[in-house]
């Protein structure tokens, strides 16, 4: 299984590796676009996925640091302002987390999605108190350029979350997610170790947000901060299941070429399948692809013990 | 006598309005076992909490192995030695048994930081705790009898000198707790543990313990040899009213 997935995820990341080389721009684009959410789903499942803490506002990091590189275009150079994006997410997330991490269950949910929505109307309110709603960007980098930048951040974000998942600090942060007190009676820091991993799952998005805002010709502040993008990035996590890299794999895949096909054949019923999708998800497999992999593995594995002779 | 491995001097703690402990001083040596008795709500368990961390004292100090830990957090607690189980158990659910005590091994005093060196570790103290026919399962599926063997296991497992055990019987069977006790004696030769025990079963504390606490609404009332404390007035009168 684990080497069968090993030849997969390279079979992967070399199709999308020569991808710009064989096709057209549509299909560059729409392998950006499947960079883009395997980035930032890889990322939210090292503080959500390895510590239960779920965060609804992930696109906040996103958003600022579309924004930071929008801001800064044409004075700083990207290969300066893109890692500032990063820099600027992760401190982001270091400032607001101590208070935020205090409270867990929905409480956090609904404070993230909260916080995300807050900095989106603060920086739409500063643009139109400032007069500058919306930008034209001129000069933006090629798109295989952008391609191969998101190309390393979504490997970056999986390499990440695979170090995070075998690590000591991710058996201490599964610990926590199991049971907090518990975790720190047997010594885990508990406290510098959600700070830690908030700020590890903030760094990514903020680069891949200042990515895609090159590629959007005409910028505004709304549409880097949609909540959509954070609720997308749930729903990909989830589809996946299990909390090492191979979840977002499968889930953003899955999600992803299901909109894919469903936007280019049945845009009406786009929401719909989708909504139904989910719902089964949840109800059938809460442990997404991976959850149903483990249980036929299990199956096969009793199913032969059941044949043995006694 | 040597410098005791725990000195609990004059803590106090108090919850608003509502005094839960009120001046306990206890000494515990290295190697002995102090049984803590009174009813529920003499503050048997905040005492644990205060010791271990998980509260702050309002008033007095706790020393342990002779440097001052009053109001460090409960991880610096564990690292420095200290491990408790809950009296009601607290399990890592989804986790496999054995990676209950990966985690505890890996982060506790023990600080085996490679996995392979704490599973070793940890499987030792499941095979102790007649657990290892359990390692793989998840803790959830266990018994009651077999979690609270899991809570004595995962405390173990952090490498601790001293283990605060609050009522690691409590619910089981008499056969079971004849079981955990001979467990449980093992366990303190084998590791050369120092154990602190919360216990309402009697017969328990009495023959397992070299001196008992008592305490009453927070305060201490006695101490003493478990024979010391049979025949004390002040038991004899909380206990049966006499």
């Amino acid at each position: 299984m684990s080497r069968l997935w090993a030849a997969a995820l390279a079979a992967l990341a070399l199709a999308l590796g020569v991808l710009p080389f064989a096709a057209n721009d549509y299909l560059v684009a729409t392998g950006l676009s499947l960079l883009m959410w395997l980035a930032l789903t890889q990322s939210w499942c090292v503080l959500s996925k390895m510590t239960g803490y779920v965060s609804l506002g992930h696109v906040v990091f996103y958003g600022m640091g579309a924004y930071l590189v929008v801001v800064t275009w044409q004075r700083w150079p990207l290969a300066l302002a893109v890692p500032a994006a990063g820099i600027v997410a992760a401190l982001f997330a270091a400032l607001v987390g101590l208070p935020v991490l205090r409270v867990r269950g929905p409480y956090f949910v609904i404070l993230t999605f909260g916080l995300a929505e807050l900095v989106r109307y603060a920086l739409v309110a500063y643009e139109a108190a400032s007069g500058t709603a919306s930008r034209i960007l001129f000069g933006a980098p090629d798109l295989v350029v952008i391609y191969f930048a998101m190309y390393a951040l979504a490997v970056g974000a999986t390499v990440l979350l695979a170090l995070v998942a075998r690590s000591r600090f991710g058996h201490g942060l599964r610990s926590l997610r199991e049971n907090e007190e518990a975790a720190e009676t047997v010594g885990v820091p508990v406290v510098g170790y959600k700070l830690a991993a908030f700020v590890l799952s903030a760094a990514i998005p903020g680069m891949v947000g200042g990515v895609m805002a090159l590629r959007s010709t005409y910028f505004v502040v709304d549409q880097v901060f949609d909540p959509m993008i954070s609720v997308t990035v749930i729903a990909m996590a989830l589809l996946g299941g299990g909390d090492g890299p191979r979840g977002p794999v499968l889930g953003t895949l899955f999600l992803f070429t299901l909109s894919q096909l469903l936007w280019a054949h049945a845009p009406l019923a786009y929401m719909l399948i989708l909504g139904t999708v989910l719902v089964v998800f949840v109800l059938v497999a809460p442990n997404g692809i991976v959850g149903l992999f483990e249980t036929a593995r299990e199956r096969r594995r009793l199913g032969a013990l059941a044949r043995e002779p006694v | 006598m040597t410098l005791p491995l725990l000195a609990v001097r004059g803590v106090g703690k108090r919850f608003g309005g509502l005094s839960a402990l009120a001046d306990v001083s206890l000494k515990v040596a290295e190697g002995e076992t102090v049984g803590i008795m009174g009813a529920n709500g003499a503050g048997k368990t905040t005492l644990f909490g205060l010791i271990a961390g998980n509260l702050r004292p309002t008033t007095g100090s706790i020393d342990y192995a002779g440097r001052p830990i009053t109001g460090l957090s409960p991880d610096r607690v564990c690292r420095l030695g200290i491990g408790r189980t809950f009296q009601i158990v607290k399990p890592f659910p989804a986790l496999t048994v054995l990676e209950n005590l990966r985690t505890a091994a890996m982060f506790g005093h023990a600080a085996l930081r490679d996995v392979r060196a704490a599973d070793r570790h940890g499987l030792a103290i499941l095979d102790e705790l007649g657990l290892a026919d359990v390692a793989d399962r998840s803790a959830a599926t266990l018994t009651l009898s077999g979690q609270k063997r899991l809570e004595v296991a995962r405390a173990v497992a952090t490498g601790a000198r001293l283990v605060l055990l609050d009522e690691v019987m409590a619910g089981l069977t008499a056969t079971e707790v004849a079981a955990m006790l001979e467990t449980l004696d093992r366990l303190r030769s084998s590791r050369r543990l120092t154990l602190l025990v919360i216990e309402h079963v009697m017969r328990a504390l009495m023959e397992f313990c070299d001196r008992i606490v008592v305490l009453h609404h927070g305060e201490r009332i006695a101490a003493g040899t478990p024979a010391e404390i049979g025949r004390d007035p002040r038991v004899l009168e909380v206990y049966f009213g006499a």
